[in-house]
């Protein structure tokens, strides 16, 4: 009887995303050692600075869910960043912008899609040799020119503040909201919950498999553009070398957030906390004067800690 | 069956003996208390519905399972077999059927896996492999080249490899779990004279089959179990197919089955001319409203084929299909054929429910409701169905804390009523169903078989595919019998039984040999 007690325990706790311990884990330890930190302005600043990795992780959370992956960001990124800061179009308004920038993210969701969605072939390797692609497009478009600089009502929106707190962190809420409400009040999030589950019984249901993919790496694309945009404005310069590290960080803060392949649960909320737990650990480790180093392994340990995690939940969910 | 009882007649010894044997997974309780022996040159048959303990049983002789209590004696001592390894050196050989050859590996590599003979260097002796290979599918009357491709073979092929497997371990118990599921009759004869002269030999075999005919034909003993307990160990001479099934059963089989509907209305699905595949012969097939029809005859005959044609997950050949008599644009394609049939009420109920079926990490409520969302397109609002969901599980008696609760933590009967549900709920009106009670128990069957007859009554239509042709004659009011990708015959189930369906399907298979022997 004991053990059915604990045993349920153990299922409850574990239904939490990891990381929620680990923001609330992070949040004490500032709390105690530097309480000083805790100002809505000081974090605020920090939470901006992971925006474009959290509006990045609402794509990734997505296309993980239906067990696809997307790893053609830090090419996306690039693309945009380069049409921003370059003189490819010169004197062109921030609508202009916007509008290119998504029709760029758009097109690289939906080849994404086709290829994962339609052709079968692999995620991975699509998604990076679209990646490698941009990669190279870029390079060849700047090659011998020197970076320029992005139009300065970039940074003029992403310096303002609503109230207290940064536009961009708004943004970043109002996209999330958009987001859980997308998928909990409308029949996609349950095609979504369905193909991450099973694929084959979803296909059986009636579940349109295919197009369900093909639509979650579209909003992926879409919100790669975004993230581009509002990473971009945060530089203010162009540059070859930004947001290479994004990807990844996004699917590690997908899956702190407690959304796992082949399974077809977790929400937009448990990835939200992921990347407030990587904001949080930037101050955390800032403060504690610990460096770049520092920063990278802890970061990885904390990935393999929630891979453990769930380990140990699969292994007891199956006994 | 007059040499089986003469031999059973005198004073044989006993190969092994399970005495007592006692096995429960977690809580609940697989074997209680079963003995079994084995006699020398014979063959035994281990009957029962799915779930009774045989391959419990038989997973403990093999050594792949401990038991809790109970002993296994040779000649008196008790033996125990800590691994499958131990078992296979003791001289137990087991062919499971599940097939567990390597596709990619070659015939000598398989039967060789993990026992592959070396030379000086350690590096692989092929020669003698492939030699030894040659001499063990001989034995078997089959004459492959032992460096080809598991993948290249067919499944009876592959069927046959893996009894030669078993038999070159020159053991002297053989467990054979139903190893003609995936044979034609002309194969079956193959493997039956093989097991008469492994038996003729001294060896003892163990057979488990569903086919009544195939126990008849060929064991001199069975022994049934029902509900992990042991029912009876009986010499063959002194059974017939009804006493034993009522043995297995434990009750008359009418009392399992719903009454059957007595005027089919207008027709639902219409079938004509369908062609499986292009060598295959043409049929034509008909569901009424208020009918449950069965597609009978041997297993993998193509009656899943055509089923799943329907919905677009398998190319026909060709074929005209109509639905209430609007015909359909045939073939359907694969991705949105579903989708496209649901539309028009048709549903397909996958035979594999944790495969194909279900959703065992979502709720109850996901599963039932995912026929209903989708039946709407991604960008509109979702509803709950929370009181349909109620109703669906209320209707079908599901036994669960709440539609909450996530449908991996069911009992295969609850899992198999949630499954049917989220057809039923999505108001369907003519289900294609195959196998709608695999591996559940008998109370749950009875059940199911309840609300496909209710769902018939109102209006519905039903093609039912099962492996058990009972389960078929006792829910269905008109069977198809099919063999070699075409309909064969057709019959009222009331006047059908498992005789006269695997008469039909033989002997179009015997006429039509004789056709091509004939100048």
């Amino acid at each position: 009887m004991a053990a059915l007690f604990n045993r349920t325990n153990f299922n409850r706790i574990s239904r939490i995303p990891p990381a929620y311990f680990v923001f609330a884990v992070l949040l004490i330890v500032l709390w105690i050692a530097r309480p000083h930190m805790l100002n809505i302005n000081i974090m605020g600043i920090f939470i901006r600075q992971v925006v474009p990795l959290g509006i990045l992780v609402l794509g990734q959370m997505l296309v993980i869910r239906v067990n696809s992956i997307d790893l053609s960001g830090a090419g996306v990124l690039l693309l945009i960043n380069f049409y921003i800061s370059s003189s490819m179009f010169p004197g062109a308004s921030l609508p202009f912008f916007v509008a290119i920038s998504l029709a760029t993210g758009l097109a690289v969701g939906l080849f994404n899609g086709y290829m994962v969605g339609k052709r079968r072939v692999s995620a991975v390797i699509v998604t990076l040799a679209v990646n490698i692609v941009l990669v190279g497009i870029v390079q060849f478009l700047a090659s011998g020119k020197p970076p320029g600089d992005v139009p300065s009502i970039f940074s003029d929106i992403y310096n303002t503040k609503l109230w207290l707190i940064p536009t961009p962190v708004l943004f970043w809420v109002a996209l999330a909201l958009i987001m859980s409400l997308f998928l909990s009040r409308f029949v996609y999030g349950r095609y979504v919950s369905s193909v991450g589950a099973n694929p084959v019984a979803a296909l059986f249901s009636g579940v349109p498999v295919e197009r369900t993919v093909i639509v979650a790496h579209t909003i992926a694309g879409l919100m790669t553009a975004l993230a581009s945009l509002v990473q971009t404005a945060s530089i203010a310069v162009g540059s070859v070398r930004v947001g290479h590290e994004l990807p990844i960080l996004a699917v590690a803060a997908t899956i702190l957030g407690g959304v796992v392949f082949g399974r077809g649960e977790g929400g937009v909320w448990g990835p939200f906390f992921g990347v407030l737990s990587f904001a949080l650990l930037f101050v955390v480790m800032t403060t504690f004067g610990i460096g770049e180093s520092g920063k990278l392994i802890t970061q990885g340990l904390i990935i393999l800690l929630a891979a453990i995690f769930y380990g140990l939940r699969t292994a007891k969910s199956r006994t | 069956m007059q040499v089986a009882a003469t031999r059973i007649g005198g004073d044989v010894k006993k190969r092994i003996e399970m005495s007592g044997i006692s096995k429960a997974f977690g809580g609940s309780v697989a074997l209680k208390n079963v003995s079994f022996e084995l006699l020398e040159g014979s063959v035994h048959a281990l009957m029962g519905e799915n779930g009774a303990g045989k391959s419990t049983l038989m997973k403990i002789l093999a050594g792949v399972h401990q038991p809790d209590s109970g002993e296994i004696f040779r000649d008196g001592r008790a033996v125990t077999f800590a691994t499958p390894k131990e078992a296979l050196d003791f001289g137990i050989s087991t062919v499971f059927q599940e097939l567990s050859l390597l596709a990619n590996l070659t015939i000598a590599e398989n039967m060789f896996l993990g026992r592959e003979p070396t030379l000086r260097f350690g590096t692989v002796d092929y020669t003698t492999m492939n030699r030894e290979t040659t001499k063990a599918l001989a034995e078997l009357g089959l004459d492959l080249d032992p460096k080809t491709m598991v993948s290249e073979l067919t499944i009876a092929e592959r069927q046959f490899v893996e009894i030669a497997h078993g038999i070159k371990a020159d053991a002297s118990i053989f467990i054979l779990d139903e190893p003609t599921a995936a044979l034609n009759a002309a194969d079956v004869e193959v493997l039956n004279r093989h097991i008469r002269r492994l038996r003729d030999e001294g060896k003892a075999i163990v057979y488990i089959s569903h086919r009544m005919d195939e126990i008849f034909e060929i064991c001199d003993m069975v022994t049934v179990l029902k509900d992990s307990e042991l029912v009876a160990t009986k010499p063959l001479a002194e059974m017939t197919p009804h006493s034993l099934i009522a043995m297995m059963v434990g009750r008359e089989l009418k009392d399992l089955f719903p009454e059957r509907n007595a005027e089919p209305g207008e027709p639902m699905l219409d079938v004509e001319n369908f062609r499986i595949s292009a060598s295959s012969e043409p049929f034509s097939m008909t569901v009424g409203k208020g009918e449950i029809v069965g597609m009978a005859g041997l297993e993998g005959q193509g009656q899943q084929r055509f089923l799943r044609s329907l919905v677009g997950q398998f190319e026909p050949f060709g074929g005209k299909v109509s639905v209430r008599g609007k015909a359909l644009k045939f073939p359907v394609s694969k991705d949105g054929g579903i989708r496209y049939l649901q539309s028009l009420g048709v549903g397909l109920v996958p035979e594999d429910r944790k495969e194909e079926g279900l959703f065992l990490t979502l709720s109850i409520g996901h599963n039932i409701a995912m026929g209903l969302h989708s039946r709407k397109s991604e960008f509109s609002l979702a509803d709950g169905y929370g009181e349909k969901i109620r109703e669906t599980m209320a209707s079908m008696s599901v036994q669960a804390s709440g539609p909450a609760e996530l449908v991996s933590a069911l009992s295969g009967g609850n899992q198999q009523k949630v499954l049917l549900g989220r057809y039923l709920a999505a108001g369907m009106s003519i289900l294609l169903v195959e196998e709608p009670t695999r591996g559940v128990d008998i109370g749950a069957k009875s059940e199911i078989y309840r609300l496909l007859r209710d769902f018939a009554n109102k209006g519905g239509a039903v093609v039912v595919l099962s492996r058990e042709t009972i389960e078929l004659i006792g829910l269905c009011d008109r069977l198809y019998v099919v063999h070699d990708d075409t309909i064969v015959s057709e019959m009222a189930a009331e006047n059908a039984t498992e005789h006269n369906i695997l008469d039909a399907a033989l002997s179009r298979q015997a006429s039509q040999v004789r056709l091509e022997t004939t100048p």
